[in-house]
C-alpha cells in the first residue's frame, strides 16, 4: 500500500468534515497508533464495540493484553513503513470475540517519517463461520465416500481411477494411477463390454453384474453401478463407480437352487423306484394267483433291484449332503475289490452280463479313503450295468474292470460294450443332477464320483460312443497330492 | 378290450416286462420296443391301435416319436399316451417342442409314474372305444 501524504495545506473545512464523516462512517473498525503502541483517534464501530479508549495501548484494548502482542503489524509498519496484513481475534468490551482481517497503513510527516500507523480491522466473522461448515461438510463427505460399506471409484475419461474409497483400497489395494480393469479383474486391456464407457459417451447410470478379483485373488460377485458426474458445461468429466458384494447372496442362491434341484431329482429317482417296485409287487402278486413261478421270480428280482437302488440313492443323497472330507490311508486296492466282488457278479449275471476283473500283482498301496474309492468304483459298475441291461442290439455284454500301476499312477479302467453314450451326454455325465438313465437317475452318483477322483488329486476320463459302449479311466496318484494333507494319512 | 395292439415304448427293461404282464393280464395284446429307431420300425408290421409312450428314451425322445408318428398320414389318428415321471418337465418340453412342430397335435393321454394300473386301463378304453377298430 502506498504511503499516505498528509499534506501541509489543510484542506478546506467542509473537506474536513466530509472526510471526517467518512472516517466516522466507515463499516469497520478504525484506528491510529503511535509509536507507543497507544490509539491516538478511533471511528463510530471502534467506538461502539471498544469504548472511549483513546490514549490507552492497542494490545489492551483490542486483546485485553498487558503487553506487545507477538508479530504486532502496527510495529512492523513503524519498521518499514509497509502494509502488513493478517488475521487477528479481537475481543470487545462486552467480551465478544470478533475475528478481523487486519490491514496496516503508515502515515508519514512532510520529511516521510511514519508517526503514526492507522489500523483497519474488517470483521470476517461470517466467512470465518461459512469457512468452517465448508470444511466440516467437506469432512463429512470425504468420511461418508470413505466409510460407505461398497467399493467407489472415480475414474476418468482415460479409463484411469482418481478417487477409491477405503473398502476398495483394503480389498482391491492403492490404485491411483490404475486403471480400473487392472484392479477390479486383473486384465491388461479395457473390458470387452465396458458401462463406464458406455456412461461416459451417453452420460447414462448403468447398472450390472460383474465377477471381481481382490488382490488376494479371491474371486467376488459385484453389483456394480456407474454415474456421470458432470462438469460446469454440462459435459461428463469423470464416471463414479459404486459396487456392492453380493457374493453371499449368489452363494446363497445357488445353494438354494442346488437343493431345489436335489429336491426334484430326488423325487424324479423315487417316482422311477415306485414304478419299479410296483411292478416288482405285481408280477409277484399275478404270479402266485396264475401260479406262473418264474413270473414270481422275475417280479422278485424287480424288487430286490429297486430296494438295492434305493439304497445306493440314499447313500448318495447323503455323500452330497454332507460333502465329507477324505478319511486318508493306505488302500489295497485288490482287497478292496475282492470285498465286492461278489456281489457285483451276482447282479451281472442277473443282467446276463460277464464280469471280468484283471488286477496287476504289483498295484500295491497307496494313499486314499477307501470308502470313497469303494463308492466310486460300485457307481461305476453299476451304470455300466445299467448301460448293458438297456442294450437290446448285442447278444452278449461284458464289464471289464481293469487295475494296474504305472510310475505316478494307478489306472483303473472300467469298460463296458453296453448301450454307450452321444456327445451330449458324455460331456454332461459329471454334471450334478444330470441323467441319462431317465427316470431311475438322480444326476448324483457320477458328479459324487468326479469330486472323490478330484479329491484324491487324480483324474477321471471317459471314452464312449452310442452302441458301442463305455469306458472310463480313473487315474489316483500314488504320492498323496498336495490336497491330500500329510498328517491326514493315517499310518 | 379284448385283443387290443398296445405298443409299448419303453427303455427299462423291468418296466417292459412289468407293462406286457400287466396289459396281457388285462386281455390287451402286447408289443415293445426300447428305442424310438425300433418302434418306427415295428409300426408297419405290427399296426397298433394305441401306443404308450415313456418321454425319456435314450437317442430321440419319446416326443420326437410323437411327432414323427402324427406326420405320418397312416398314424396321425392314433392314439397316443406318454408316460412321465416328471409331470411338468413334459408340460414345458411339450410346449417347447409341439411350439416347434406347429400344427402337431399333443398326446391323447398323458399318465405320471408309477402309473396307476386302473387309470391306464380307464385311459386306453376310452381312446380305444373312440377308435374305429381296424
Amino acid at each position: 500500500m502506498e504511503k499516505v501524504q498528509i499534506s501541509v495545506p489543510k484542506p478546506k473545512a467542509e473537506l474536513e468534515s466530509q472526510y471526517h464523516e467518512y472516517w466516522e462512517e466507515m463499516p469497520c473498525y478504525l484506528s491510529v497508533h503511535d509509536r507507543d503502541f497507544r490509539i491516538v483517534d478511533g471511528n463510530r464501530r471502534f467506538r461502539e464495540d471498544f469504548g472511549e479508549r483513546l490514549g490507552q495501548y492497542c494490545y489492551k484494548v483490542y486483546k485485553g493484553r498487558d503487553d506487545v502482542c507477538p508479530n504486532c503489524p502496527v510495529e512492523a509498519t513503524f519498521a518499514d513503513g509497509k502494509n502488513h496484513p493478517s488475521e487477528q481475534l479481537l475481543t470487545t468490551m462486552d467480551g465478544r470475540d470478533v475475528p478481523v482481517m487486519v490491514h496496516t497503513t503508515p502515515i508519514t510527516d512532510d520529511s516521510g517519517d511514519v508517526v503514526a500507523v492507522m489500523e483497519m480491522h474488517t470483521d470476517i466473522g461470517e466467512v470465518k463461520r461459512l469457512q468452517t461448515l465448508l470444511q466440516r461438510s467437506q469432512e463429512r463427505l470425504a468420511q461418508l465416500f470413505e466409510e460407505v460399506p461398497c467399493f467407489i471409484t472415480v475414474q476418468g475419461p482415460d479409463r484411469v481411477i482418481q478417487h477409491a474409497n477405503r473398502k476398495f483400497r483394503e480389498t482391491f489395494g492403492d490404485p491411483i494411477g490404475q486403471n480400473c480393469f487392472k484392479m477390479y479383474k486383473h486384465r491388461e486391456e479395457q473390458c470387452l463390454v465396458c458401462p463406464m464407457q458406455q456412461t461416459f459417451d451417453d452420460g447414462q447410470a448403468r447398472e450390472h453384474e460383474e465377477v471381481l478379483f481382490t488382490k488376494d485373488g479371491e474371486k467376488l460377485n459385484a453389483l456394480c453401478t456407474t454415474a456421470p458426474l458432470h462438469n460446469a458445461d454440462g459435459e461428463v468429466e469423470a464416471v463414479i463407480e459404486m459396487s456392492f458384494d453380493i457374493t453371499q447372496i449368489r452363494e446363497l442362491q445357488s445353494q438354494l437352487a442346488s437343493i431345489g434341484l436335489l429336491v426334484g431329482s430326488i423325487s424324479h429317482g423315487i417316482k422311477g423306484l415306485l414304478t419299479g417296485l410296483d411292478g416288482g409287487i405285481y408280477m409277484v402278486n399275478s404270479g402266485f394267483k396264475k401260479d406262473k413261478p418264474e413270473r414270481v421270480e422275475k417280479g422278485w428280482e424287480m424288487v430286490q433291484r429297486n430296494v438295492e437302488r434305493i439304497r445306493s440313492m440314499v447313500l448318495d443323497i447323503l455323500y452330497y449332503a454332507k460333502d465329507r472330507e477324505l478319511l486318508v490311508e493306505e488302500v489295497d486296492l485288490a482287497a478292496l475289490v475282492a470285498d465286492f466282488q461278489e456281489g457285483i457278479e451276482k447282479k451281472a449275471s442277473d443282467a446276463d452280463t460277464e464280469f471280468e476283473i484283471q488286477i496287476a500283482d504289483d498295484t500295491g498301496l497307496f494313499p486314499g479313503d477307501p470308502q470313497a474309492i469303494r463308492a466310486m468304483l460300485l457307481n461305476l459298475l453299476e451304470n455300466s450295468l445299467d448301460a448293458c441291461r438297456m442294450d437290446k442290439d448285442k447278444n452278449a455284454h461284458t464289464i471289464r474292470l481293469g487295475i494296474q500301476r504305472d510310475p505316478q499312477w494307478v489306472v483303473i479302467e472300467v469298460e463296458d460294450n453296453g448301450y454307450g453314450m452321444d456327445q451330449e451326454t458324455r460331456e454332461k455325465i459329471f454334471s450334478l443332477f444330470f441323467s441319462s438313465k431317465g427316470i431311475k437317475g438322480t444326476g448324483l452318483g457320477l458328479f459324487i464320483s468326479n469330486k472323490i477322483v478330484d479329491k484324491h488329486g487324480g483324474t477321471i476320463v471317459v471314452d464312449s460312443e452310442l452302441g458301442r459302449g463305455t469306458r472310463f479311466e480313473v487315474r489316483l496318484p500314488l504320492v498323496a497330492s498336495p490336497s491330500i494333507k500329510s498328517e491326514e494319512i493315517v499310518q | 378290450m379284448s385283443g387290443a395292439r398296445v405298443l409299448v415304448v419303453e427303455d427299462d427293461p423291468d418296466i417292459v416286462d412289468y407293462l406286457s404282464f400287466f396289459l396281457e393280464d388285462e386281455g390287451f395284446e402286447v408289443a415293445t420296443a426300447g428305442r424310438c429307431s425300433v418302434a418306427q420300425e415295428m409300426m408297419d408290421e405290427y399296426q397298433p391301435q394305441v401306443v404308450l409312450i415313456d418321454a425319456l428314451l435314450p437317442g430321440k425322445s419319446g416326443l420326437e416319436l410323437l411327432v414323427w408318428l402324427r406326420r405320418d398320414p397312416r398314424w396321425c389318428d392314433l392314439p397316443l399316451v406318454v408316460v412321465t415321471g416328471n409331470d411338468q418337465l413334459l408340460e414345458d418340453d411339450c410346449q417347447s417342442y409341439l411350439g416347434a412342430h406347429e400344427g402337431v397335435r399333443g398326446p391323447d393321454g398323458v399318465l405320471g409314474k408309477p402309473v396307476d394300473r386302473a387309470t391306464l386301463l380307464a385311459v386306453l378304453e376310452k381312446l380305444l372305444d373312440q377308435t374305429p377298430v381296424t
